[in-house]
């Protein structure tokens, strides 16, 4: 598989944000939290230096599964809830790549809940953006894994009185080896997040809490809800639990990093196959 | 099991051709079983309708199999009276048994169940004795069956297999063999034919999650792929495993899943997505008894309706069944051609009887043309899904400077960008029929034995049964010819001009 390899090593180029801009115009409402995503990811691509030719955004469905066509990197917007494994496929075919998976709470926690665990028990070198905006915008208003159990909408009067989910400390249970929480409102740090993620050697989850105008208005205040974390917890699993699980979930910063390693390189080509297929061979 | 690979293997290297299938309890890890074995100077296709011996190592649990081992009168049954009385299911063939004991007389409970019994060994060993295959072949099938077991182990099973050879010869049944052709051949089960086919073709990347009868396919592949360079992954569901594939394929390299039908059917959405995105995959379906999980451990072709048509809306693709253990080969190669040149899911529909067949193949190479994925661009502006007069549209590997291109599920337009309105959807899927229609198979279409006025159109592991019935019909004077279906699927009307 050499051959499919990026020829020459990737070299850091001067490269500025709207080189990773396509020019197509979002379907995102005004307001939306994810525009300053798009922009802050567009500033970490910039200075992280590799060429958009060799990142790959891949995405499942939502407002926010839209993003990579926003940008002049290669892309995939697949099925709701699968961004993880495809990106995950992606990245063991073609470790050169600079692989990226974006999506919502919807996409990442609830249909693609499984697939979560499982990425940051792989430990990947990928990155994965969730823009979460407790809501199911695309359909128009419907309670996420991450909705608040008391809020009104017409699938679920009265709310569905069920406990939300918390992002963190299910990737600290699933063994994620980088976890950090930004806000869409503070593009700058949130940049600077997402590159410490897109250098980070494993699987690095990035919750990005993204407010939805157009029906959970009442996010606007989450600008005065949101603060910097004291500290990021290096390799003390039960103290980010511990944190984690005391945290109102307005903590914005790297959270937590473990030093654990990601999977082995593939190893190299040892055998031709009509070697192996000796092995089948009777009556010589 | 182990006995019958033993038998058939020192058959194969004594020059007969021969094939073993399986029966297995409802608990697909172990338990109860039966290894069916011919043996022949001719290939083997099917199982046949009478066997002239039947070996019960015990008699526990044989009435679930009675009715898929079919006994006559002529049939000999060698057992093991401290197993008791032939049972009725088995006793109503009117089959003469002939007592044998199996275990050494002086072993305790205690004893065997420590040391094992190697009755399986030692009726290999009776069994080929009695057929007439030589104790040189016995002795190294056993070794290569043993695989490196302690010297204990081989000591002891070596000592059962003698005592076997030695039992036979005070048996008054002359059952020897006709004499042989040697020449070079194989021994390979379906799924290992298929697994070899597909790295022919240059898979290089497997996503795949564990189901019966499928898994021995991928147990097989894990290490053989990783000589080659390549990844095999085992994911957390079939959601994932086929999502990983078109990863991969996304990433450049030729990928494959290997599932069974409860499997296909949680796969059936991102099936749906590579005929969309145009991305090319390879989709191995060894199939089961269903519906739901059915019965794991016996074949059926029931998965065909799920292959062709189980995408939601217009949805061409590429439905393959191999013809034979040894067309499996053929078939899991041309399937990797065929998703890559046409840039779309390939479904390779095997089954549990092709699957886990083993049998004694001829070598000779058999291959199908190479065909590759375009990734060359364009001068000008690149359009992923651009409706030309080739359907069939460059799709640059990701690290191609100026090739970049987002894959998309939903209704694009020629740049890929999701867009509504029905001139566009008409058009891409007007583009996608195209592809598929254009797709000329050739002779690799199928298969037709024989000539005469009635036909017998089948595929997949009926064809060895097919050909057996057409064999006696023109035996009995009614000339018959067998249609063999490689290709189930391959064309939709294209839409007319929009």
């Amino acid at each position: 598989m050499s051959t499919l390899e990026i020829a020459a090593p990737a070299h850091a180029q001067v490269l500025a944000a709207h080189d990773f801009h396509s020019g197509a115009t979002p379907i995102w409402c005004p307001g939306c939290g994810d525009y300053g995503v798009l922009s802050a990811l567009e500033h970490a691509l910039a200075a992280h230096g590799r060429p958009p030719h060799e990142v790959v955004l891949v995405s499942g469905i939502g407002c926010s599964s839209r993003l990579p066509a926003y940008t002049s990197c290669y892309g995939f917007h697949g099925v709701h809830g699968r961004a993880l494994p495809f990106a995950a496929g992606v990245k063991l075919a073609r470790p050169d790549l600079e692989v990226i998976a974006v999506g919502g709470d919807g996409d990442g926690f609830s249909i693609g809940g499984n697939h979560f665990i499982h990425a940051c028990r792989r430990n990947l070198d990928m990155l994965y953006l969730v823009m979460d905006n407790r809501v199911y915008g695309m359909t128009k208003g419907q309670p996420s894994p991450t909705t608040e159990p008391d809020w009104d909408s017409d699938i679920a009067p009265g709310g569905l009185g069920l406990r939300p989910f918390e992002p963190v400390a299910l990737a600290l249970a699933a063994g994620a080896t980088f976890i950090a929480r930004g806000f869409a409102g503070r593009s700058h740090e949130l940049s600077d997040l997402i590159l410490a993620g897109i250098k980070w050697p494993g699987f690095a989850f990035v919750q990005v809490l993204s407010p939805c105008m157009a029906f959970r208005s009442e996010q606007f205040g989450w600008k005065d809800s949101v603060r910097a974390t004291s500290h990021a917890i290096e390799d003390d699993r039960a103290a980010a639990h511990a944190a984690a699980i005391a945290d109102d979930g307005y903590s914005l910063g790297v959270l937590f990093r473990d030093h654990r390693a990601s999977i082995p390189a593939r190893p190299a080509a040892k055998a031709s196959l009509t070697q192996i297929e000796t092995q089948f061979m009777v009556c010589r | 099991m182990s006995a019958g690979e033993l038998l058939l293997r020192a058959a194969a290297d004594a020059g007969y051709y021969g094939m073993m299938s399986k029966l297995f309890g409802a608990q697909v890890r172990g338990g109860e079983a039966a290894a069916l074995v011919q043996i022949s100077t001719e290939p083997v296709s099917c199982q046949p309708d009478r066997f002239d011996l039947f070996v019960a190592l015990d008699w526990d649990k044989v009435d679930q199999f009675a009715s898929e081992i079919p006994l006559d009168e002529n049939t000999i049954i060698i057992a093991d009276p401290q197993s008791g009385p032939t049972p009725p299911s088995i006793a109503k063939s009117k089959a003469r048994t002939i007592p044998v004991s199996m275990s050494p007389g002086h072993a305790t409970p205690l004893e065997c169940a420590l040391q094992g019994k190697h009755t399986n060994v030692f009726a290999a060993g009776a069994v080929g004795a009695l057929v007439g295959l030589p104790v040189s072949g016995l002795q190294a099938a056993l070794v290569t069956v043993l695989g490196g077991k302690s010297v204990e182990a081989t000591r002891t099973n070596a000592a059962a297999l003698e005592a076997g050879i030695a039992a036979a010869a005070g048996l008054d049944l002359d059952m020897h063999l006709s004499p042989a052709h040697p020449a070079p051949r194989w021994l390979m089960t379906g799924n290992q034919a298929i697994a070899v086919g597909s790295l022919r073709g240059g898979v290089r990347f497997v996503g795949c999650y564990p189901i019966t009868p499928a898994t021995d396919l991928v147990e097989w592949l894990a290490p053989q792929i990783q000589k080659l360079g390549g990844r095999l992954v085992m994911a957390e569901d079939e959601l994932s495993s086929i999502n990983m594939v078109l990863g991969a394929s996304y990433g450049g390299v030729p990928a494959m899943t290997v599932t069974s039908g409860p499997g296909l059917s949680l796969m059936v959405e991102t099936i749906g997505l590579a005929i969309a995105a145009e991305v090319p995959a390879v989709i191995i379906d060894v199939m089961r008894g269903g519906p739901s999980t059915g019965i794991p451990s016996k074949t059926e072709q029931s998965d065909i309706n799920i292959a062709v048509y189980g995408c939601h809306g217009d949805a061409p693709h590429v439905v393959l069944a191999p013809t034979s253990v040894r067309d499996c080969m053929f078939t899991g190669e041309w399937a990797v051609y065929l998703a890559e040149s046409l840039q779309t899911p390939v479904i390779v529909l095997s089954d549990q009887a092709l699957g886990l067949a083993y049998a004694v193949i001829d070598p000779k190479l058999d291959r199908p043309q190479p065909l590759a994925r375009r990734t060359d661009l364009s001068v000008g502006p690149f359009k992923r899904y651009a409706v030309g007069t080739d359907p069939v549209t460059a799709m640059p590997r990701p690290g191609t400077p100026g090739g970049q291109w987002v894959g998309e599920g939903l209704t694009h337009n020629e740049t890929g960008i999701p867009v509504g309105g029905a001139s566009v959807h008409l058009a891409q899927i007007d583009k996608r029929a195209r592809k598929i229609a254009q797709f000329d198979p050739g002779p690799h279409w199928g298969s037709v034995w024989g000539e005469g006025e009635t036909a017998i159109l089948t595929f997949g592991s009926s064809i060895g049964p097919a050909q057996e019935a057409a064999r006696r019909l023109a035996a009995a004077g009614q000339p018959s010819r067998v249609i063999g279906l490689r290709v189930l699927m391959h064309s939709t009307a294209p839409a007319a001009s929009w």
